[in-house]
């Protein structure tokens, strides 16, 4: 019976694969650039606000990622290179920025781009009636101005070594179009200029324009973008708000990319030869790590020994075969393995239990009736939290698990990500999380190690506080001499693996699966992505889908 | 057909019942070299991304579907009762209130209702029961009413009035028992809507919470892997068909017994 | 219906206020820049600081005045109905863009529901006990019993990818525009066959079963017997008297399974990834975004009143006892 119903379901699933078949198009064979072609890729948010200062969701930033620029950008290796600006000059005492903007650059409504757009700009993201979470870094501008209409100079009261971080995710707004707009309210940030590569491709007669028709974002070629036409001469984004139904749409082809995940990596795609056939999988180094945080403020984790213990304890490599299936590495520091500001010289907590309880045992515990290890009566035990994500549960439990082991007691709570910010982190009630940050470009970490960060819904929830790392966090952003400022953030992270207040647990690859049809994709991924050239792409004719004069 | 459904029921009962004897593995064991694979001798449903044993995780998720129906059919019931028989026996004002109250209440979406009220609270098994029970008693209180409005004229009501039995007395030993009929039949097809309701919520992540098995949730991590691993999602899907059938066909057989015998 | 509709608001209201703490201190995102005087403002905008009676009073006159408020999560967007400000542009209300669509499906899913189950109840009931019968019966209990998302999933999955036969998410296909009228309604069709059959399915079941036993019954009547003495054809016997009377408690149930079907959009609007009401609900509770969570749970209320209340006019025309009534 069991069987017999299987294999109706396994029909049904499984099915006739005619369709499947029907594609036996050879997408290696090499073919020149040719322009043309619409790319299609999904995310699954909806972009509320193309104004990216004001919108601070992924959605928004990365479409209006598409539609301007900002004075700098990150070139492939991770350095700064100039976007609207030509160059730039750092003066002797770091505190004048002067950038060169490039020349003859137009707006896609082919108005002539000049410093007056990055000083009304400026402005703007520092009016406190603008609604902007962004607007403190560029506040500690003192003044900014334009000599010409091609050179911009922001001074600094004192030195700000992130500054060239924050002039590179400023994205430029046309002064000419919002200067009598309120920014917080206007038809600009569903229907915006540009100067980047693409615009949006929508218009309907009458005032209303919709981002998302039937939730697609479309975006066209900008014929007045900065640097050229990009290859492809459309992009369609698809709003899917559900990984497992993009994932269907990237095997059915209706989609042309997606970010997947390790099991899709190394077991589905793997397992099913027709999808190697037509797609290619890329890995880079990810954006983000994991890692076990401590409440600081809560007994007995304002104990060096314990917390120590507790990281000689797990056994890392066991979770990054476990959970990212190896497809991950362990860091140190937290800043991009591979990068400058990685702290290379820092030696690494092993697995080693003995060592674990020698330091339990130095702090006055000892193993109990029940194997548990107590001291004066309490035994160690405490509740790891974390968010409904399959990967930090499977971390946390697997981190229970050797924890048990050794001799301390720990529960898990699976909590609603609502809930969990709320009701947890703001209010400083939990013990241990499972949680991540980002890896940082800029090797910047005051918001979430400084000791003034730990106020309810700020990033130093944790509550570190070590008057030495708050100087060289206050150092280090007046440093703007790049080996200069790598000594501070050097001894910073050293303090920081040290102490132990967080235990790095891994940094994941970023994985991408990326339809063969689409060429000029690098293949081997540079430090900055393999997205990074994504304005060299193209489709060649003959693997285009059958788009009616789109 | 209530003989079909009734073996069901008793089949699954047991299973659910004795789901620690009888699960091979720990349902929340994760072993990081068992991820995904088929069914095969050792695991007879699969196991899951995390390396967990499907047929224990369906084991205890029996446990937990069953748990939600009967306690939250038992709370609707309890309050049904009350409430009903309170509009049957006195009618007047309390039973203009109580149908007023029973029609506001018919006319709001429950599943919206539903997910409103986890939404103010966290998503929790007890939570999910309670308001489970809170949102489906109006049934109920209608059959209770309309038993006794029949009943209420019969002789022996009367008789036991004149004797001076108190009205708790009279609902408690003589409506009560002659209602039970359509009460029975309510109850068996509400717990099969309350599993229904259950696993849906649990699929949308707001219902039991994982690490803890339901059938709801080993679907949802069935969506993700559908073309590469079938049987996470064909033994949940399964198992609540089957349940859900079983506590039907029982309370529809019993409805027609009941019928009959009126 | 004024009862109802207080009633309605006292358990929205009193819903609104199970959460521990006030529904402003319930932002899930990890912002240390939102402002305490943001969450101030907004807490004078809901009164919150007043007595609870005031507060349910003044919430109450805003919602007769249908103003129910922006949205926490989508940007001040206006829950129910779009704003114009001063510069004439329009924010578009929330409730007003997926309405419709959800209204849509529903529709439908009610067309194929009766029509379909008229037909499977009247051959279930002539057919009685045999083969067509017994088919029915077991499509009809197995339709109460399957979880609609796992067959959700399996359809999407198996005529969306393997056979590639209907898409597998969405309201529109890239390119929707561009489409003749015709092709976008039979493009909007095809995305919304499988939501559609989805909801239809544990309704269907219902009321096959419901036709087919109230088949049965008036079959087996007296004035039936004497229309088939009198020798009038079978089929006239049957399509012209039984399906008239059997149809008028039809409607009345039809009418009482609306709340259902609002309900039961979340999880097959989800599933689809179609921005309906259901949809918009849930990713609401997901955010914990107050206003359109009351929004939604008011307005799928008063639908469910209306649609009775349609219901009800619509059996007071059908049955003809009742139009004679009124007409003399």
């Amino acid at each position: 019976m069991h069987k017999f119903l299987a294999l109706i379901f396994l029909s049904l699933v499984v099915g006739c694969n005619n369709s499947q078949n029907l594609d036996n198009t050879n997408y290696d064979d090499p073919i020149p650039p040719e322009s043309g072609g619409v790319l299609t890729n999904a995310m699954i948010g909806e972009p509320n606000n193309l104004i990216a200062m004001i919108a601070g969701d992924s959605a928004s930033s990365a479409i209006a990622g598409q539609i301007f620029n900002a004075l700098l950008k990150y070139d492939q290796n991770l350095g700064f290179e100039g976007d609207l600006a030509d160059s730039w000059t750092i003066s002797d005492d770091y505190k004048k920025i002067t950038f060169n903007l490039k020349q003859d650059i137009k707006w896609a409504d082919d108005k002539p781009f000049t410093c007056e757009d990055v000083l009304f700009t400026w402005k703007k993201v520092t009016d406190p009636d603008t609604r902007t979470p962004y607007g403190s870094d560029y506040q500690l501008v003192s003044s900014a101005s334009c000599a010409n209409n091609h050179i911009f100079i922001a001074e600094y009261d004192e030195p700000y070594a992130p500054a060239l971080e924050t002039w590179a995710s400023l994205h430029i707004l046309p002064e000419h179009l919002l200067k009598n707009e309120n920014i917080n309210d206007t038809y600009f940030s569903l229907n915006p200029t540009g100067t980047n590569f693409y615009a949006l491709d929508e218009w309907t007669t009458g005032q209303q324009v919709k981002i998302t028709t039937g939730q697609q974002v479309k975006l066209k070629t900008n014929p007045n973008s900065v640097h050229g036409r990009p290859l492809l001469e459309k992009k369609i984004t698809r709003i899917i708000p559900d990984l497992s139904s993009q994932f269907m749409e990237l095997i059915a082809g209706n989609i042309d990319l997606m970010n997947i995940n390790p099991i899709q990596y190394s077991r589905v795609f793997p397992s099913r030869s027709e999808l190697n056939d037509k797609i290619n999988l890329y890995k880079e180094m990810g954006n983000g790590y994991t890692y076990f945080g401590f409440n600081l403020k809560k007994k007995p984790f304002d104990d060096l020994n314990i917390r120590k213990a507790i990281s000689y304890a797990i056994n890392k490599e066991e979770i990054i075969n476990g959970v990212l299936l190896g497809l991950g590495e362990e860091i140190t520091s937290p800043y991009k393995p591979g990068t400058y500001w990685e702290n290379k010289s820092i030696n690494k907590i092993s697995f080693d239990v003995s060592k674990s309880r020698e330091l339990l045992e130095k702090s006055g515990y000892q193993l109990n009736a029940n194997n548990i290890y107590e001291k004066d009566g309490k035994p160690l035990a405490f509740e790891i939290l974390t968010n409904q994500n399959k990967q930090r549960e499977m971390t946390a439990v697997l981190i229970q698990r050797r924890l048990q082991d050794i001799g301390i007691d720990v529960s898990i709570r699976v909590i609603e990500w609502a809930s969990f910010v709320n009701r947890f982190i703001k209010t400083g009630e939990f013990e241990a999380v499972v949680l991540g940050w980002s890896l940082s470009l800029d090797p910047d970490q005051y918001s979430i190690w400084h000791s003034s960060q730990d106020g309810p819904g700020q990033f130093n929830f944790i509550g570190y506080n070590n008057p030495r790392v708050d100087t060289l966090l206050e150092n280090g952003r007046k440093e703007l001499k790049n080996e200069k400022r790598k000594q501070i953030y050097d001894e910073f992270s050293k303090i920081i693996y040290d102490e132990q207040p967080i235990i790095y647990l891994y940094a994941g690859y970023g994985l991408t699966a990326i339809h063969k049809k689409i060429k000029g994709v690098k293949k081997i991924t540079p430090p900055a992505g393999v997205f990074h050239n994504d304005y060299e792409w193209y489709i060649p004719k003959k693997f285009r889908r059958n788009e009616m004069s789109l | 057909m209530s003989l079909a459904g009734l073996i069901i029921i008793l089949i699954i009962g047991v299973l659910a019942i004795f789901a620690g004897y009888l699960s091979p593995f720990d349902p929340n064991y994760i072993n990081i070299d068992a991820i995904l694979l088929s069914p095969n001798e050792f695991h007879w449903m699969g196991t899951d991304a995390l390396g967990r044993d499907v047929f224990s995780r369906m084991l205890h998720g029996a446990q937990i579907s069953l748990l939600v129906g009967i306690v939250a059919v038992g709370i609707s019931t309890f309050i049904g009762i009350i409430l009903g028989s309170l509009a049957g026996y006195y009618r007047g004002i309390a039973d203009t209130i109580i149908m007023r109250l029973v029609d506001v209440m018919l006319s709001i979406p429950s599943f919206f209702l539903i997910l409103a009220v986890i939404a103010f609270l966290t998503p929790s098994i007890w939570n999910i029961m309670i308001v489970i029970g809170l949102t489906s008693w109006m049934g109920v209180t209608r059959l209770v009413r309309a038993e006794f409005l029949s009943l209420k004229e019969r002789d022996f009501v009367l008789a036991a009035q004149t004797l001076g039995a108190s009205d708790f007395r009279i609902i408690l030993t003589h409506l009560l028992p002659n209602s039970l009929g359509p009460i029975i039949v309510s109850t068996v097809l509400g717990v099969a809507s309350a599993v229904l309701v259950e696993s849906g919520l649990s699929f949308l992540g707001l219902g039991v919470q994982a690490p803890t098995a339901s059938w709801g949730n080993i679907l949802t991590d069935g969506k993700e892997y559908i073309q590469f691993a079938w049987w996470l999602s064909l033994f949940p899907g399964l198992a609540i068909l089957i349940t859900v059938l079983g506590y039907n066909l029982l309370g529809e057989g019993l409805r027609d017994n009941f019928d009959q015998n009126t | 219906m004024i009862p109802m509709l207080i009633g309605i608001s006292l358990i929205s209201f009193f819903i609104m206020h199970l959460a521990p703490g006030d529904i402003t201190s319930n932002e899930s995102a990890f912002n240390p820049k939102a402002s305490e005087e943001s969450r101030q403002k907004l807490r004078e905008l809901y009164n919150l600081d007043k007595p609870i009676i005031v507060q349910y009073g003044l919430w109450l006159k805003r919602i007769v005045q249908l103003d129910f408020g922006s949205s926490f999560a989508s940007h001040q967007r206006p829950v129910l109905w779009e704003t114009k400000d001063e510069n004439g542009n329009i924010k578009p209300g929330l409730i007003q863009k997926a309405l419709p669509i959800t209204l849509l499906i529903n529709l439908l899913t009610i067309l194929l529901i009766f029509s379909i189950s008229i037909l499977l109840g009247t051959i279930a009931a002539i057919k009685k006990n045999k083969i067509p019968d017994r088919i029915i019966t077991l499509f009809v209990f197995i339709g109460f019993a399957i979880p609609g998302f796992w067959l959700a999933l399996i359809l999407m999955y198996s005529l969306g990818v393997v056979n590639q036969v209907l898409p597998i998410s969405g309201l529109h296909s890239v390119g929707y525009e561009q489409m003749s009228k015709l092709g976008q309604i039979f493009d909007l069709l095809k995305h919304l066959a499988l939501p559609v059959f989805i909801s239809c399915l544990s309704g269907l079941a219902g009321i096959s079963l419901y036709v087919r036993n109230g088949m049965i019954e008036i079959l087996n009547q007296d004035f039936i017997k004497t229309a088939r003495a009198k020798g009038l054809y079978e089929k006239k016997v049957i399509f012209v008297h039984t399906l008239k009377n059997a149809l008028l408690p039809l409607i009345t149930i039809l009418g009482l399974s609306i709340p259902g079907l609002i309900g039961g959009s979340v999880i097959a609007e989800s599933i689809f990834a179609i921005p309906g009401m259901g949809k918009l609900f849930y990713d609401a509770v997901l955010m914990r975004d107050f206003p359109v969570v009351m929004g939604i749970l008011t307005i799928g209320s008063i639908l469910t009143l209306i649609g009775n209340l349609i219901a009800d006019l619509a059996y007071a025309w059908a049955d003809p006892r009742i139009r004679r009534g009124l007409v003399k």
